[in-house]
Formats: structure tokens, C-alpha cells, sequence
């Protein structure tokens, strides 16, 4: 059933060039290999949240057997949000596990993807740590998501009292990626985020 | 038949009003659900979505536990999905040669409101009966058993529901000749 597959991927290719969401560039989708196996998707964060003006690319990887089954979707822009892992950007998204639905198009799930990153679910988590901090500390949750769409997503909201604590992990010759996954996990506790990196 | 491409569409138009019609594949109005090509074989569901019937059957047998519809996730089975036949090219002519067969339309017969029409015998060996007790003097029981008249279509031989119809229809004759047993000896 590849025949179907290849079929359906170029017409849903030419859905989202075509689509109106491409021309305000919410979203976007770019051939990787040319026998349309792999692809690589591109979501604008959405307004009013802390993914705002970034840039998030995803890896989507169309299976043998598609419509049928789902695509397999994940971040490789890292992101700090309950439904998706910071460490491997796997997504916990019903539609693409059991919900999936044949008629479902590469357009409709770049949608449901802008839309997760607008509504978080944090009783169903992929990340427990975000998901902890999103329950008890919302507000440092979106410091957190804020300066990690400004730090790998290009958005441009500086979050500079969380760049000095950074500076000072660094300092002591910590690797900044594992600095900023180290404080953000410890909701930004300096401290706690040594203890754990030294321990 | 909505598979009609354009350019047959324009061969085999004698009307001219074909010609003038929209390309359908343009406005997808008759495009598959699934294959998001022009449906063939169509078959449409209860909720009124669109698919080949290759294509929704493979659906169905990914998700044997969990059978939705593609679109709308309404609750479909094979047995509630309508086959669509349009004029059709002699291309399409048998799909029952093709895996899956394609479920069969399901033709019901016109109300016959004619005179009294029992007793006989049909072909397909079909029958009903149907038996009641007046009041006595009048009549002790008046029972009219119908073999072969017209009854509304069942199941499809061969599907779980035209067994299971079998079976009650097998009981039912029992427990009436059971019923006018009883009556005859008490």
C-alpha cells in the first residue's frame, strides 16, 4: 500500500503549500528525501503563549501503511512543554497514537500541534518534570518555555534574569544544555541545580 | 459514476450539459475519504462520508476493535455502508471479482396491498406465519400461514444477521405448531 501512501503525501504536500495557513506562515512542510518517506514539518508558535513567534521543526516520518496508521511525529527543536519530552522531543498526542484517523492530513496535524502547544494537557504528560512544573509553579513553567523558545526556537523574548543564573552554572564550566536542563528542571533553583549536576 | 475522469466525461458526452459541469476531482466533492482520489467502487457511510470501498475496507481491518469513521468518528460497519452506483463505464463492472467484494446494495420490495396472497409457494423457500384466536363461536382460530409471499428483504445469506434470522424464524414455526398442538388436544 506505498502506492496509496506516496499518492496521499504529495496531494497533502500540495494541501499545506496551498493552504491558508502556509500563507500566513503558521505552517509549513519541506520534502526531505524524495521518495516522500520523510519530511520535515515547521510550526509558528502560537500568540498569547510562551512558544510565541518561534520557529518549531518537527521530523515526520510517514510509515509504510499510511493513512491507515499514523505518521510518526517529533520536536527537533527542543521545547519545554508537559506533552513534549525536552530530552527527545517525542510528542503525547492522542491523535497520533489511538485517535488517528484516516482522513487525518499532514495539514490537520500540524494544526493539532499549534493547537497542543496552546493547550496543554498536564494531566496526560510526556515530560512528568514540565508537567510537575506546569501543576505547581505555572509561572515559572513559562519563564522556562519562554527561554527555551527564545534560546532554540529563534523567538525574541529575552528572559534575562534566568541568562544570569545560566551564566553562572556556565562559569563554573557546567555544558550550557545541560546548565539550563538542570536549573529548569529545578524550577530555576540554583542550588538544587548544582547539587544535582555535582552529585 | 463520480470515477468518471474529465476526459471521459468529454468522450463519452452526448449531453452537453456534461461537459459543462465542474470537474469534480477539482472541487473534491467526489473525492475518496481516504486516498483523497476520485472515489471508485464508492461506498458511503451512515454520517455520509465518502470512500473506495478498497480503501475503507482496509480501514475497518486496521482497527477490527475499533471501527469509526475516518472523517467524523461516528461508529461505521461493513454491513451499514452504501455501495453508490452511477452509470458506470464497463471497467467497473464487477466488483465482486475484486478482494474486498464490495457489500451489496439492499433492494426493498414495493408494499404489495394486493388481495389475499397466502399459500404460496416461493421460490426461495421464504415463509411467514401468523395464527390467532377469535371468539369462540365465531371461530376457534383462524391462522393463515404465508410460504413465499411477499415479506420485507432480510440479511444477506451468509452474514451473522441472516443466520440469526434463520435460527428465529426455524423457532418461531416450532413454538406455533407447539401452540395449535396444544390447542388441538386440550
Amino acid at each position: 500500500m506505498a502506492n496509496i501512501a506516496v499518492a496521499r503525501i504529495k496531494r497533502e504536500f500540495k494541501e499545506v503549500v496551498k493552504s491558508e495557513e502556509a500563507a500566513k506562515c503558521a505552517i509549513k512542510v519541506e520534502l526531505v528525501d524524495n521518495n516522500f518517506t520523510e519530511l520535515r514539518g515547521e510550526i509558528a508558535g502560537p500568540p498569547d503563549t510562551p512558544y510565541e513567534s518561534g520557529t518549531f521543526i518537527l521530523e515526520i516520518k510517514i510509515p509504510e501503511t499510511y493513512p491507515f496508521n499514523p505518521p510518526k511525529v517529533r520536536f527537533q527543536t527542543k521545547i519545554w512543554h508537559p506533552n513534549i519530552s525536552s530530552v527527545t522531543g517525542a510528542i503525547c498526542l492522542d491523535i497520533l497514537r489511538d485517535q488517528w484517523a484516516a482522513a487525518m492530513t499532514l495539514r490537520t496535524v500540524l494544526l493539532s500541534l499549534q493547537a497542543l502547544l496552546a493547550a496543554a494537557e498536564p494531566d496526560d504528560p510526556q515530560d512528568a518534570v514540565v508537567a510537575r512544573q506546569f501543576k505547581e509553579n505555572y509561572e515559572i513553567y513559562v519563564k522556562t518555555a519562554k527561554h527555551w523558545s527564545y534560546k532554540y526556537a529563534g523567538a525574541p523574548n529575552r528572559t534575562p534574569e534566568l541568562d544570569s543564573k545560566l551564566k553562572q552554572l556556565a562559569d563554573m564550566g557546567v555544558d550550557e544544555h545541560r546548565a539550563r536542563v538542570a536549573l529548569s528542571s529545578c524550577d530555576w533553583d540554583l542550588a538544587r541545580a548544582t547539587e544535582t549536576i555535582f552529585s | 459514476m463520480a470515477s468518471t475522469s474529465e476526459s471521459e466525461g468529454q468522450k463519452e458526452g452526448d449531453d452537453p450539459e456534461d461537459a459543462n459541469k465542474s470537474n469534480p476531482s477539482q472541487d473534491g466533492t467526489f473525492e475518496c475519504n481516504i486516498c483523497l482520489d476520485t472515489a471508485h467502487d464508492a461506498v458511503v457511510s451512515m454520517c455520509g462520508h465518502l470512500f473506495c470501498w478498497p480503501c475503507l475496507h482496509q480501514w475497518l481491518e486496521t482497527r477490527p476493535n475499533r471501527q469509526t469513521c475516518p472523517v467524523c468518528k461516528a461508529g461505521i460497519s461493513k454491513e451499514k455502508v452504501v455501495p453508490l452506483y452511477g452509470r458506470g463505464n464497463a471497467k467497473q463492472e464487477d466488483p465482486r471479482t475484486k478482494v474486498p467484494p464490495r457489500p451489496q446494495g439492499q433492494r426493498t420490495e414495493p408494499e404489495n396491498n394486493g388481495p389475499f396472497q397466502s399459500f404460496n409457494w416461493g421460490g426461495d423457500g421464504g415463509f411467514q406465519m401468523s395464527f390467532g384466536i377469535g371468539a369462540f363461536p365465531f371461530g376457534l382460530f383462524a391462522s393463515t400461514v404465508n410460504l413465499g409471499g411477499p415479506r420485507l428483504p432480510g440479511a444477506q445469506p451468509g452474514t451473522p444477521q441472516f443466520e440469526e434470522e434463520q435460527f428465529l424464524s426455524k423457532l418461531f414455526l416450532w413454538v406455533a405448531i407447539l401452540f395449535i398442538f396444544w390447542l388441538l388436544v386440550a
